[in-house]
């Protein structure tokens, strides 16, 4: 097996991606081609989704098992989307449950610094994947910035794009520093470290849990551990 | 006059049609229009303009290079038609066929985009990443423009949508000779000839082959098998980080080269 060494501490550089498309496509015959979030040509987004659906599945199990009734909203972070797919692909005919997906807000939206898509994005295809796409005036790919390395993609997962075409889903955001104080505040209060990606979607909780009623329910997708992140973290 | 035309017009001097890529705007616009007359003047029948990409993945580290050079001088699509644009008006005819992946042609929109390279004078558009099954509205639109639309078919592609490539390409099909990325390779792959005969009886159009061709000796052995014979990454590295009086010479040398093997029985 082929191994494509990623350009330094950056697996969701685009150039990753390229470079395994390279590979891949001068061995398509007799390798498979696995990508870490749902994107991609036709089929792999679908693919990704499938397998991630089982958090979903597992999680309406749950809280139906511990509350006796759905949840009034969902909200996981949104990089490619496969952790967000994944959790609402199973609520998504539940038509009271909202759902809320966050992008990186990287340095502010003002500044362009940031990855998310859904704000001064626009329809366009990188990768094989048409979606909304952080890009210039003349269809050339914008780079972009996160904190979160599993957010820093200037393309959402496409069936993120058809959801909120669809309204069915909201697409929000969180800055870098909204994610760390998240970040800081979950392991002060939880004694849980959690991944600077899924800060995002915590960021998100704390500025509207305190907005909805008491026995509503709010179920967010902490979706990895923040080990790998505390290497980059400044004292 | 339709692309087969341009390339049936090759023979008998040479047994097939000579289809020279350029990466517009490596090292500037200026040099692009002097290098396609050059080539031309050389026996290129057709000339296949590359439009800057930031994100390649079709294509080798040469032309990649190459993309980023041009895109660090600003070269954009828009830029690269309004050169097209003074070459014809400098009474430039080789044809010409774009050659761009789908994104800075799907922000202008189909329609435009179409409308902008027949004002150009470009005679064909090749959207590298632009599937058979999606590419009807982009067909519809360069037709009504007088632009044909160039699809690519590769060792991989099945008979089902060969056929599907054919209905939807122009005059021609572009024929991926290799699975992999774009770059000069040595030798032709084994049974070459064999797939090429069916992947022209099945899209029923003349093929320009593609990607690998470095020089006289392939191409004489890939002219038998095909209306025309593509060579870029080749032709890229011969005027690559030269200034444009150098690389003219140096495209010209190679240009003479593949020729002969283009004429050579």
């Amino acid at each position: 097996m082929p191994c494509l060494t990623c350009p330094a501490g950056s697996t969701w550089d685009p150039r990753t991606f390229a470079e395994a498309l390279r590979e891949w496509s001068a061995s398509s015959r007799d390798t498979y081609y696995l990508l870490v979030s749902a994107l991609g040509p036709h089929p792999y987004p679908t693919i990704v989704r499938d397998f991630q659906a089982v958090i979903g599945r597992e999680a309406r199990r749950q809280i139906l098992a511990a509350e006796g009734r759905l949840p009034d909203e969902l909200v996981a972070c949104v990089g490619g989307g496969s952790n967000a797919i994944g959790l609402f692909f199973a609520f998504l005919k539940d038509r009271s449950v909202r759902m809320t997906g966050i992008e990186a807000g990287g340095l502010g939206i003002a500044g362009g610094r940031h990855a998310a898509r859904f704000q001064g994005g626009a329809p366009g295809v990188l990768h094989g994947t048409y979606t909304f796409l952080l890009q210039d005036a003349s269809g050339q790919v914008r780079p972009t910035h996160s904190v979160a390395a599993g957010l820093d993609y200037p393309a959402v997962g496409p069936e993120h794009a058809w959801l909120r075409d669809r309204g069915r889903v909201r697409y929000g955001f969180a800055t870098d520093r909204q994610a760390r104080e998240a970040f800081h505040l979950l392991c002060r209060t939880e004694g849980i470290l959690p991944a600077l990606e899924s800060a995002h979607a915590l960021a998100y909780v704390i500025e509207r849990a305190p907005k909805m009623r008491k026995k509503e329910i709010l179920l967010m997708n902490l979706s990895g551990r923040g080990d790998k992140d505390l290497e980059a973290w400044p004292a | 006059m339709t692309l087969a035309e341009a390339l049936a017009r090759a023979r008998p001097s040479k047994r097939s049609g000579f289809v020279a890529f350029l990466t517009a705007g490596d090292p500037d616009l200026r040099a692009t229009a002097r290098y396609v007359s050059a080539l031309r003047s050389e026996g290129a029948d057709i000339v296949e303009l590359g439009i800057p990409f930031s994100d390649p993945v079709a294509d080798g580290p040469v032309i990649q290079a190459a993309a980023e050079r041009a895109l660090k001088k600003g070269t954009r699509l828009l830029d690269v038609l309004a050169a097209l644009r003074r070459l014809r008006a400098a009474g430039e005819r080789v044809p010409v066929i774009l050659f761009s992946y789908l994104n800075p042609a799907l922000r202008l929109g189909a329609e435009r985009f179409a409308r902008e390279a027949a004002a150009a004078g470009a005679q064909g558009a090749l959207l590298v990443d632009l599937p058979a099954e999606s590419a009807g509205p982009w067909r519809r639109a360069l037709a009504r423009a007088g632009v044909e639309l160039v699809l690519l078919a590769s060792p991989t592609t099945s008979d089902e949508r060969l056929r599907l490539i054919g209905d939807g390409s122009g005059s021609i099909v572009y024929y991926v000779s290799r699975e992999g990325v774009t770059g000069a390779r040595r030798g032709l792959p084994p049974g070459l000839a064999e797939r090429l005969a069916r992947v022209r009886r099945l899209t029923g159009k003349p093929l320009i082959v593609g990607f690998g061709v470095c020089g006289a000796d392939q191409a004489r052995r890939l002219a038998p098998f095909a209306a025309g014979v593509v060579v870029g990454s080749a032709l890229v590295r011969a005027a690559a980080g030269k200034s444009a009086a150098a690389g003219e010479r140096a495209l010209r040398r190679l240009a003479k080269d593949i020729v002969r093997g283009l004429s050579e029985c």
